[in-house]
């Protein structure tokens, strides 16, 4: 059976071709947009990340005023979904807008990063 | 030196210049890889390329050993996605690989000859052979980045081999 060893000058030879193509530009034309896509990722994910924390920050005190005041019916019997938790929600869909969008993009780069 | 290991553990971290470390250690490997697997020399810089963007945004998923044998699947797999957007009327024509020699080559060196030969091998003895002898992939490391049985691999190589080996002493005699 052929191993690895029986072919070392053939090897050699090619590996000297290999040396031959070493090439600077090369090197740039690879990682010139790999540089670009660095610089422009942590700004998309921390500003799309702020946005989030943002509308969720805004909404956070609203929507603890609304289940603190909802929690002892919640906790008596099952009712129908209160309409004023949606009002609450609604009154403000620019924010939410800004949420689900913020959720969306961070899921679009991670499915990207991981393809 | 650095090892490749920790290099690409910093790249996944998103530090480009690791990543350029290993680009300047491999270019040689990954483009001589390409330029003897593409049938077209203009696309073999494409392939490269295209393997190099994959490896990086891929780098999260190096779990370990050789670096190389893990690049030189991507550049592998970025060459049959190449070839496969070719149009049909330039794919390799197995049937017409005893391709003779051009005599004007015998003074280019045995490099020149070599790359020669080995562009009249039967495609899949070509593509065992590069991985294996040009690119230095163990057997079992380029059966599993081919996805052939390695046996098929072990035979390809021997062959191949067997007949780089025939071409270059006849080419060296005449």
């Amino acid at each position: 059976m052929q191993t690895d060893e029986q072919y070392d000058d053939l090897t050699a030879l090619f590996a000297e071709t290999d040396e031959a193509l070493q090439n600077d530009v090369f090197v740039k034309q690879v990682m010139q947009p790999i540089r670009k896509r660095v610089r422009w990722r942590a700004p998309l994910l921390f500003g799309a990340g702020g946005i989030g924390v943002g509308a969720a920050v805004s909404q956070a005190s609203g929507l603890i005023d609304v289940i603190s005041a909802r929690t002892p019916t919640v906790e008596v019997t099952l009712q129908p979904v209160d309409v004023t938790l949606y009002e609450t929600i609604m009154a403000q869909p620019m924010w939410v807008a800004a949420a689900a969008m913020s959720v969306l993009s961070c899921a679009a780069i991670i499915a990207a990063e991981r393809a | 030196m650095k090892p490749d290991y920790d290099l690409a553990r910093e790249a996944a971290s998103g530090q480009e210049a690791a990543y350029e470390v290993l680009v300047r250690r491999y270019q040689g490997t990954v483009r001589g890889l390409a330029h003897r697997l593409a049938l077209n020399p203009a696309e073999a810089d494409d392939v490269a390329q295209a393997a190099f963007f994959t490896a990086w945004r891929k780098i999260g998923s190096f779990r370990g050993g050789s670096f190389k044998a893990w690049l030189c699947t991507i550049a592998y797999r970025e060459f049959l996605q190449a070839r496969r957007k070719q149009k049909p009327e330039i794919e390799f024509d197995e049937s017409a690989h005893i391709i003779s020699f051009d005599t004007s080559a015998a003074a280019l060196g045995d490099q020149l000859d070599l790359e020669r030969a080995l562009k009249t091998l039967p495609e899949n003895q070509r593509i065992c052979v590069v991985l294996c002898v040009a690119s230095g992939l163990s057997h079992s490391e380029a059966a599993a980045a081919t996805g052939f049985p390695l046996g098929t691999v072990k035979s390809h190589v021997n062959r191949g081999v067997e007949t780089l080996r025939k071409r270059l002493a006849t080419h060296n005699v005449a």
